[in-house]
């Protein structure tokens, strides 16, 4: 064999070596940036997996207000009632509205009993409408229907119902007023038979075979429809919304600015008032 | 996207979502009403919420604390560690986030405007710390491939195993 010949296959041999060693290295980065990626993505795993459970751990932690959401009888059952009684007791009530039935502005609450947005109103500003201009005779609130917080359409009706039943004995807003200071932890499916039961049993001087007699009242169920189809054309898709007006003119849609301060109620009732 | 660009592009995000909690934790402490959109008192009634705090901590505060930990983290030493800090510390801040917007629309019913931008800043600065801190230092070459947080080199076993 000539000395070139040698050569050719050195070469061809070095030349194997070498591609064998670079397929060597390209298989060795490949694993390696593998093994990087698979390491970058399960520390990232766990983090996600931390951020999931502490996520959890805040949603059951701020569930919501009270989870037993009725009062227990007793002491604390009477604080509630005091409060209520305190608060609607002695106003003029008929059906859905309380306040003076001539009571030159009209102001609608569209509500969900288990919105707890509508609570924070009712708890909030509300109680100072109430005695600023309810109270006085120169604002009646119509309290109407609209489901937003409430899950199964046929809960929203039944405790809808419940509270319109009331107002056949002129003491919705007792209910009313009742449900939100008791109102229960979204979600939790708390508003049973014995929920509303309870509730009615608070009302001062509701008869109560009357209450449940009148929950049957297909004409009760017809105005929750008629609550929603009005919610519907004025465009609300949250509670509470508003609607204010003269007594017997136009009612127009209410912004307000705050549900905690009545200062933007506060103005636009005064505006009605002046006009 | 070069990784200057991408960290670049990272910062301007983390600073309009500072600016935005900034706004939110002034408006907070002040007591203004803050300005919103046509829906004019969602952001208030969110401001105003039960759930506007987080164990007597405001939640603009929480989110202010979130963008400055993000911003600091973009601003550290472009390394392994920084790049997972980052994409760390994202995620946090998106499931805050999310946690905020599952608040507003199943609890409070009403949305406001400045949370859901920053939600939105948030989750891509997320997409993007991820994208960074999984592809590495690629785009500026691969010095700290095998710089992990804790973890071995990679290659080493393979040279385990072929000894």
């Amino acid at each position: 064999m000539s000395t070139v010949e040698d050569d050719e296959q050195d070469l061809t041999r070095k030349q194997r070596r070498e591609q064998a060693r670079a397929q060597r290295r390209a298989l060795e980065e490949a694993e390696a940036a593998s093994a990087v990626r698979r390491t970058r993505l399960t520390q990232l795993g766990i983090v996600v997996v931390v951020v999931v459970a502490i996520i959890v751990g805040i949603l059951v932690a701020t569930g919501g207000s009270s989870k037993t959401g009725i009062a227990k009888p007793g002491k604390e059952a009477q604080k509630v009632v005091a409060e209520v009684t305190g608060l609607v007791g002695g106003i003029p009530q008929n059906g859905n509205t309380i306040g003076n039935p001539s009571a030159p502005v009209t102001l609608q609450y569209f509500g969900d009993l288990e919105c707890p947005i509508c609570k924070q109103f009712t708890l909030g500003a509300l109680p100072t409408l109430i005695g600023s201009y309810v109270r006085s005779g120169k604002l009646k609130i119509e309290y109407r229907s609209l489901q937003t917080a409430t899950k199964e359409p046929e809960t929203f009706k039944t405790q809808q119902v419940a509270a319109l039943a009331a107002g056949k004995q002129q003491k919705m807003w007792y209910f009313i007023e009742l449900f939100y200071h008791q109102q229960g932890e979204e979600n939790t499916e708390y508003v049973t038979e014995s929920y509303l039961q309870k509730l009615a049993q608070q009302v001062p001087g509701l008869n109560l075979t009357a209450w449940t007699a009148a929950r049957n009242d297909p004409e009760l169920a017809n105005s929750i429809t008629t609550d929603g189809q009005a919610a519907n054309s004025a465009g609300f898709t949250g509670t509470p919304s508003f609607l204010i007006g003269k007594t017997g003119g136009a009612m127009r849609k209410f912004e307000y600015a705050s549900l905690t301060d009545p200062s933007s109620f506060d103005s636009a009732i005064e505006k009605l008032l002046k006009a | 996207m070069s990784a200057r660009t991408l960290r670049i592009t990272m910062l301007v995000l983390t600073a309009i979502g500072l600016g935005v909690a900034s706004y939110l934790t002034y408006v907070h402490y002040s007591g203004i009403k803050p300005l919103c959109g046509r829906n004019g008192g969602g952001c208030e009634i969110v401001q105003t919420s039960e759930y506007s705090k987080l164990a007597g901590v405001p939640v603009a505060l929480i989110g202010l604390i979130g963008y400055v930990t993000i911003l600091a983290s973009l601003l550290a030493p472009e390394n392994e560690t920084s790049r997972f800090a980052t994409a760390a510390f994202t995620v946090v801040g998106f499931g805050f986030s999310a946690y905020l917007t599952y608040r507003e629309v199943f609890s409070i019913h009403h949305i406001c405007e400045w949370c859901v931008s920053s939600a939105v800043i948030v989750t891509v600065l997320m997409c993007l710390a991820i994208w960074r801190f999984l592809r590495g230092d690629a785009a500026s070459g691969r010095a700290s491939a095998h710089a992990e947080i804790g973890g071995p080199e990679p290659a080493a076993p393979l040279r385990a195993a072929r000894s």
